[in-house]
């Protein structure tokens, strides 16, 4: 699992090498590491880290050992990679319906309506999906599709 | 070696003339090749020291032929009585139950003849049996042109990727439906203006089920998935949405987004037949009534056949399972 860490670091020697220990003896991988020098902030600067972690659970543990070193955790977020999904429906529907449907971590970041009223009624959507849901999602717009008689069509 | 047409339609016909016209060609693999009977549902023709292509190719119907013709004479009697090494068979594709290929290539590879086919029945309905038997009688099994016509993609993988597994494969397999959204696509035209259009220029049948509702490509799923997949599957298994319900509004709402609408069938975990997006610079998208055939493996990766999947083109491929036939039995002696 990657995480987006930015740590606050005094702007003196040692300290970064310091952050770094509870990472690694947490099982952390550290995937990149940009320190910010040019941007001293009273006296800290900002550190931005990508981290891959086995689970959850190894971050927790490298946030809580960070902090007892008073070091400020400025921002800490799973890195969710996402594929962009692309598909029309064929067929009147509701899009109201289609619209409210809630996937996790899933948006919509595209939306074309054609002939909305009419039997040849289509929508083209461009989804922003979890690359381990498409399959779910996909398989989810598919039972709607059927409910509302519409054709799905997914790229390949 | 002394071979037999069995079904001399417009296949049967075709391969008759390339036989004839490319003699040369066979010469160079077997310089005793004769083709001995011809058949179809009328009776057929035997001549113990070889047909006389050119005088066949003349005739209108095998009654043509002359005092060789057997009115009424079965094919089942031809394969009994020819002592042929070989068999084309080329009967009409009928998918409900194989019919008459499955009883013809049956008897055929139990009498220890080799076996060609274009025919997809035989194959989508008992593809197991039939290669099984083969097996059995130390024969050769080849059906090339039942899948994307002339694009070899059986003897692809037979001959360039025996190491390789076949992870996954998804094609565009049928012409007739590939020319009609094509069409869509291009000149913006309906779906049901293109079929007739596709009608009247004889790409499509009148009854246009078999294409359009995605029938002809399921079938070209389940022998891709069993010959290329080691798979046991059947018509059924597939997951099958033909082009029917695909509007002009759709074909050009994906068309601003650079996709073409392509009927395209798939095997992997699933097996599905059904209206895909496909991004215009992506390999499958072919147009017209080409076809293409996209092989994912573990050691080559990805490799795409383009080529035409149906009509006179095809004879290339029954012509070339002829010829490897001929290429074995003559190492093999």
């Amino acid at each position: 699992m990657k995480y987006d860490v930015t740590l606050a670091l005094a702007d003196k020697p040692g300290h970064l090498l310091k952050a770094l220990e509870p990472i690694a003896k947490n099982g952390g991988n550290i995937i990149s590491i940009i320190h910010e020098r040019e941007k001293p902030a009273e006296g800290f600067v900002p550190v931005s880290l990508v981290l891959d972690f086995p689970s959850k659970w190894n971050l927790r543990k490298t946030i809580d050992d960070l902090k007892a070193l008073d070091v400020a955790i400025i921002k800490s977020e799973e890195i969710i990679e996402t594929t962009t999904v692309t598909l029309i429906l064929i067929g009147k529907m509701d899009l109201k319906k289609l619209i409210e449907t809630k996937f996790e971590n899933t948006r919509i970041t595209g939306f074309e309506v054609s002939a909305p009223s009419s039997k040849e009624a289509c929508v083209k959507m461009e989804l922003e999906v979890p690359t381990n849901l498409v399959e779910t999602v996909l398989g989810e717009l598919k039972r709607i599709s059927k409910e509302e008689n519409a054709i799905l069509v997914s790229s390949v | 070696m002394k071979a037999i047409i069995v079904g001399f339609g417009f296949m049967g016909r075709d391969l008759a003339r390339v036989l004839h016209e490319k003699s040369d060609v066979v010469a160079k693999f077997d310089g005793k090749f004769k083709v001995v009977g011809v058949s179809n549902s009328k009776g057929y023709i035997y001549e113990k020291k070889g047909l006389d292509l050119e005088k066949l190719l003349k005739t209108e119907a095998l009654s043509d032929y002359g005092k060789s013709f057997n009115a009424g004479g079965s094919s089942l009697e031809l394969i009994e009585k020819s002592g042929a090494d070989l068999m084309v068979e080329a009967t009409l594709t009928r998918i409900q139950d194989g019919e008459p290929g499955v009883t013809f290539i049956k008897e055929a590879l139990g009498k220890g003849i080799h076996v060609v086919t274009p025919n997809k029945g035989p194959l989508v309905v008992a593809f197991k049996e039939l290669t099984a038997s083969a097996e059995k009688s130390g024969c050769e099994f080849l059906y090339e042109a039942t899948v994307a016509g002339a694009v070899p993609v059986f003897s692809l993988v037979r001959e360039c990727l025996q190491g390789d597994k076949v992870q996954r494969i998804s094609g565009i397999l049928n012409g007739t439906t590939n020319y009609i959204l094509s069409k869509m696509y291009f000149e913006e035209t309906s779906f049901e203006l293109a079929l007739k259009e596709a009608q009247e220029r004889r790409i499509c049948e009148r009854d246009s089920t078999y294409d359009v509702d995605g029938i002809d490509a399921t079938c070209k799923v389940v022998i891709l998935a069993n010959a290329l997949m080691k798979r046991n599957v059947k018509f059924g298994d597939v997951e099958r949405l033909g082009i029917r319900g695909i509007t002009q509004e759709a074909v050009s709402l994906a068309k601003k987004a650079n996709y073409a609408i392509k009927l395209v069938g798939t095997i992997d975990g699933n097996l599905q037949v059904a209206p895909k997006l496909v991004p215009i610079n992506h390999p499958l998208c072919v147009h017209g009534t080409l076809n293409a055939v996209h092989l994912e493996t573990d050691l080559a990766k990805e490799i795409t056949l383009v080529g035409y999947g149906a009509g006179k083109e095809s004879v290339s491929a029954v012509f070339n399972d002829v010829l490897t036939i001929l290429k074995k039995t003559k190492s093999a002696a």
